[in-house]
């Protein structure tokens, strides 16, 4: 971090609290360099591992001569290897994003959060990356290091815009396929959409065996729909107007949200997902420092 | 339905507010952005169908309260028996049963069935009929009266009690005559009775016309408002003839009465096995003086004939009445009666032969009854103007026959009319002109004597006597006989199928207004008319060596007549007595103004009562009008025949009593208010929003915390 990096959505105080907390992998990476993520192959770094027995084929100059000297068996003594890891962030940029009053909208949010965890991983010597869905493709910076890429990062957040109907499933999947395994993948979305088609996305990340966290970003006036009298809405994505009387439809407006947040919450729990539901009006330094300290903790995260 | 404030309806369009509100919120709504559309999307597919139905029930009860309020401040007017008239009719005819029997009041409200009809169409002409013309016809007078607005029935002299009968069939010819006439729109005809039968004639041939004339007028329709309860406790006393009679007590009267008694008590089982019977206490006045006698009624009825009412020493005429203690019908509990010298019973006999006018003389003299003095007198065809037209009871008119418009033949008109008894003898030669339809032919007949062939024996001259007896009518010989032609009743027949005798039975003061009309009969309904088709000359018939027969007719005309020149008389109160009391005095102390004249007929008439009539120097008349007879008849008319009656009539009957609280008319605005608020009631459960389900409860409370999970 030898270059500055600044922005406007990069709050030094924010930062200044976050920093002492360490983002952590939940399960082992697959880096570039070392750091300071445990890593899924097994190498001579200083953090013993376990002891395996001497198969022909191995490095002699592994054996541990002492374990021979005593037992008279060969055996190759392991140790974890350490590593960076590749943090990469989908940001859904529908319409629907746009949701929000000028400044403070979902992608706003979004922004933020995406620019101040990227700063922090950066700062630990990740390399950080970001996607953004659903046209994932042409907009893509893939994850690297340094000061510089950051700044791409950042300018690459500054200039998104929410506009389009498309959902985030896709992008999930064409995620799922350009990142290789064991990244950190960080997705920011307002998950308006079908769950079962993010469900198989989710699972295709899963599979690919990266550490996925889903940010939920939820207006509270989605959920609670405190409107009191006959409305015309209009979509963000381009559909029609839609009137409706809240007195007719609140109730069954409400039911619909509630299951599909539990729909949500299912798939996230079934496939080992991070998963942290946001809504707009909670700080989102308030919402990093709780990410950060659930990984920071140990053993298995708790779902509140 | 009619409303008190009708202005209020010129609101209704207000009604519409609801629609226009709810569209005015439709065009100026709030827009929001909104991100989350699929689930507004799914949320308004599943509430479509019942929020529409939500929205419109809703709004339907919107339009309900408003239509209601209005409703309510224009004050509606209606009940079960107004809804019955529905729309409003442009003229209203109340026929109104003035019936002695629709005299019978309830004690504790004293309103009697005429009273409360009264009310109750006087309410229902207020509350309805501002707009309409009402007609009165009651059966007293059938006399259509065009009612002011405003007016209060009860007060009118049109619909005061009488103690007349009623003829169903005449009042509502009346009322369709009345429409005919004037050409009115759309009629409804109120009729109120008791449904006595007697007074409906369910035999009478005028229904079928009735039914064909109401069944032909669409926009007239009938609505019966009915008092058909029999009556509990009720006394009615009815008298016959009275008679003066001399014995060695003094003298004293003769008076045939009857006293019924109708309702529960009367048939129950104690008072028809209770040997004594019933006491009843009877006030009997005779000229104002009054004694009080305690008569036992065994059963139902009792009936004396010939009860000695005794006089004061010198009395020889005057007035009386018999009254009973009172009970639910006033108007049958009281009799009137009047007594004088019998009258002279004077006969008078107009032709030119001498053996008839000897034979006449002969029987027309003899005393029937001690007491009365006979007289005949003969005229010559040609000394008509001689005839005493007052004096005379009965008249043999053996002349030729005068034209109806000539002064002869309408001085015989008026005769008749008067309730005199006229009897046509041929002529032994010219049979004259014709004379209300009688017209005399030829004389037929020879040696071979003529036996009857059929005579009536129920009615007429020829009916059997009082104690059953038939009189010898078959030992009659006819030689001689001449034919006439007249379309009355025949009485006598002989062979083969010839009438010789015959009696009228039109009325001829009918015909005094269209006798030109051909037609019509001979006839009358006060005097008595006969004609016969031989002498009693020894050539002709042995109708005088026969005498019974002869004397028996003769006689039987002579009573018949002398009820006119009586001059103590008892009457049937109806129109024609009415319209012959004109100017009458009451002899008892009137309870109404009696002496009032309405549609040119008297009180007097029409109620009963005790009256004088005519002057000291024609001679006064005492007259005791009492209420017909077939009013003491107590059936009423039964369902089955009442609807047999009305078939093909638009016809409704509405049941009412004496006594009920109720009116043909009510203000209902209290229920549109009730409407209002249940309308408002609903629609504000409907709007409420609906309770929310226990995962929606969960699902709220646990979104206020933001949730981060992950293994």
């Amino acid at each position: 971090m030898s270059e500055k990096v600044s922005h406007s959505f990069l709050d030094p105080s924010v930062l200044g609290k976050l920093l002492s907390l360490e983002l952590k992998a939940r399960r082992p990476m697959l880096g570039s360099v070392a750091g300071r993520h445990r890593s899924p192959i097994r190498g001579s770094a200083l953090e013993f591992a376990e002891y395996r027995k001497y198969v022909p084929g191995d490095d002699v100059r592994r054996l541990d001569w002492r374990t021979w000297g005593r037992t008279d068996r060969h055996y190759v003594k392991e140790s974890e290897a350490d590593t960076n890891l590749r943090l990469c962030f989908l940001l859904d940029t529908s319409g629907s994003m746009g949701y929000g009053e000028p400044g403070a909208t979902r992608l706003d949010y979004a922004r933020r959060l995406i620019a101040t965890l990227a700063y922090l991983a950066a700062k630990q010597g990740d390399a950080t990356g970001l996607y953004c869905g659903p046209s994932a493709v042409n907009a893509e910076t893939p994850p690297r290091r340094g000061a510089r890429h950051l700044g791409l990062v950042m300018q690459r957040l500054a200039e998104l815009e929410p506009q389009g109907n498309a959902t985030i499933a896709p992008a999930i999947h064409e995620l799922a396929e350009k990142v290789s395994p064991r990244a950190m993948t960080v997705v920011v979305s307002d998950l308006l959409e079908p769950t079962e088609p993010l469900r198989e996305a989710f699972q295709h990340l899963h599979f690919r065996k990266h550490d996925v966290v889903l940010f939920h970003l939820i207006d509270r006036r989605e959920v609670d729909f405190p409107f009191d009298r006959p409305t015309q809405f209009i979509d963000l994505e381009g559909l029609p107007p839609l009137f409706a009387d809240p007195s007719v439809v609140g109730p069954r407006y409400r039911e619909a949200v509630v299951r599909h947040l539990r729909e949500i919450t299912g798939i996230t729990s079934r496939l080992a997902i991070d998963y942290q539901r946001v809504f707009l009006d909670e700080p989102y330094d308030e919402a990093l420092a709780r990410f950060l300290l659930g990984r920071s903790s140990k053993g298995l995260p708790t779902v509140r | 339905m009619s409303f008190l404030n009708p202005i209020f309806l010129l609101g209704l369009p207000l009604i519409l507010l609801p629609v226009i509100i709810h569209l005015t919120n439709r065009r100026h709504h709030h827009s929001v952005p909104w991100a989350a559309t699929m689930f507004l999307i799914e949320a308004t597919r599943q509430a479509k169908g019942l929020a529409h139905l939500r929205q419109l029930l809703i709004l339907i009860l919107r339009i309900c309260a408003i239509a209601a309020l209005l409703l309510a401040a224009a004050r509606p007017l209606a009940s079960g028996w107004i809804g019955l008239a529905g729309r409003q009719a442009e003229t209203v005819i109340l026929l109104l049963d003035r019936s002695a029997s629709m005299e019978q009041f309830d004690p504790q409200t004293g309103e009697s069935e005429r009273s409360t009809a009264l009310s109750r169409l006087s309410g229902m002409i207020a509350a309805t009929g501002r707009r309409s013309e009402v007609v009165l016809i009651d059966s007293a007078t059938l006399t259509p009266t065009l009612l002011p607005t405003g007016l209060e029935l009860n007060d009118l002299p049109e619909t005061a009690p009488t103690a007349t009968d009623a003829d169903i069939p005449a009042l509502l010819r009346a009322a369709v005559d009345y429409v005919d006439t004037h050409g009115t729109g759309r009629t409804d005809v109120w009729l109120a009775s008791d449904l006595q039968e007697g007074d409906w004639k369910p035999d009478s041939g005028e229904w079928m016309a009735l039914r064909t004339a109401f069944s032909e007028r669409p926009l007239l329709r009938l609505f019966l408002l009915a008092f058909a309860d029999p009556p509990q406790d009720n006394a009615a006393i009815s008298l016959g003839t009275v008679r003066r009679v001399r014995s060695k007590e003094g003298p004293n009267l003769a008076v045939d009465l009857r006293i019924r008694r109708f309702g529960a008590k009367a048939s129950s089982l104690e008072s028809r096995e209770s040997a004594q019977g019933t006491k009843l206490p009877i006030e009997i006045s005779i000229n104002g003086t009054r004694t009080v006698e305690t008569l036992s009624v065994v059963g139902d009825e009792l009936t004396l004939l010939g009860h000695p009412i005794p006089l004061s020493q010198g009395t020889e005429r005057g007035w009386g009445r018999i009254d009973l203690p009172a009970d639910e019908n006033p108007a049958d509990n009281t009799v009137f009666f009047v007594f004088d010298d019998p009258a002279l019973r004077k006969t008078v006999f107009v032709g030119d032969d001498a053996e008839t006018a000897s034979a006449i003389r002969t029987v027309a003299s003899v005393a029937n009854e001690p007491e009365v003095r006979y007289q005949v007198v003969t005229f010559n065809a040609g000394e008509t103007a001689l005839i005493p037209w007052r004096e005379a009871a009965l008249i043999f008119w053996q002349a030729p026959l005068p034209e109806s418009d000539s002064p002869d033949g309408q001085l015989l008109r008026q005769y008749v009319a008067s309730g005199r008894s006229l009897v046509f003898l041929p002529p032994l030669g010219d049979g004259g002109a014709e004379w209300m339809g009688l017209k005399w032919g030829d004389w037929t007949g020879g040696e071979d004597p003529r036996s009857v062939e059929w005579w009536r024996t129920e009615s007429g001259l020829l009916a059997q006597t009082r104690s059953g007896a038939p009189l010898p009518v078959g030992d009659l010989r006819v030689f001689r006989m001449r034919d006439f032609e007249t379309p009355g009743m025949p009485l006598l027949k002989v062979a083969p199928n010839h009438v010789l005798i015959a009696q009228g039975i039109a009325d001829v003061a009918q015909q005094d207004e269209t006798h030109e009309d051909s037609d019509h009969q001979v006839g009358t309904a006060s005097g008595l008319i006969t004609i016969w088709g031989t002498l009693p000359r020894h050539d002709d018939s042995n109708l005088a060596s026969e005498g019974i027969v002869f004397f028996a007719m003769t006689h039987r005309a002579l009573e018949e007549g002398v009820a006119a020149v009586a001059p103590a008389r008892m009457m049937e109160a109806s129109r024609a007595t009415a319209s012959e009391l004109i100017g009458a005095k009451p002899l008892h102390a009137p309870e109404s103004s009696d002496s009032s004249a309405i549609a040119g007929l008297s009180m007097a008439g029409l109620s009963a009562g005790a009256w004088e009539h005519g002057s000291e120097k024609d001679g006064l008349q005492r007259i005791a009008v009492n209420r017909p007879a077939s009013e003491d008849d107590s059936r009423i008319l039964s369902d089955e025949k009442l609807t047999s009656l009305m078939a093909g009539m638009q016809f409704r009957r509405i049941d009412d009593s004496v006594g009920r609280d109720r009116s043909l008319s009510s203000e209902i605005w209290r229920a549109f208010l009730v409407v209002m608020a249940l309308a408002l009631a609903v629609e504000a459960v409907l709007s409420l929003p609906p309770a929310p389900k226990k995962d929606a409860r969960n699902a709220r409370e646990s979104r206020l915390n933001p949730v981060s999970s992950g293994t």
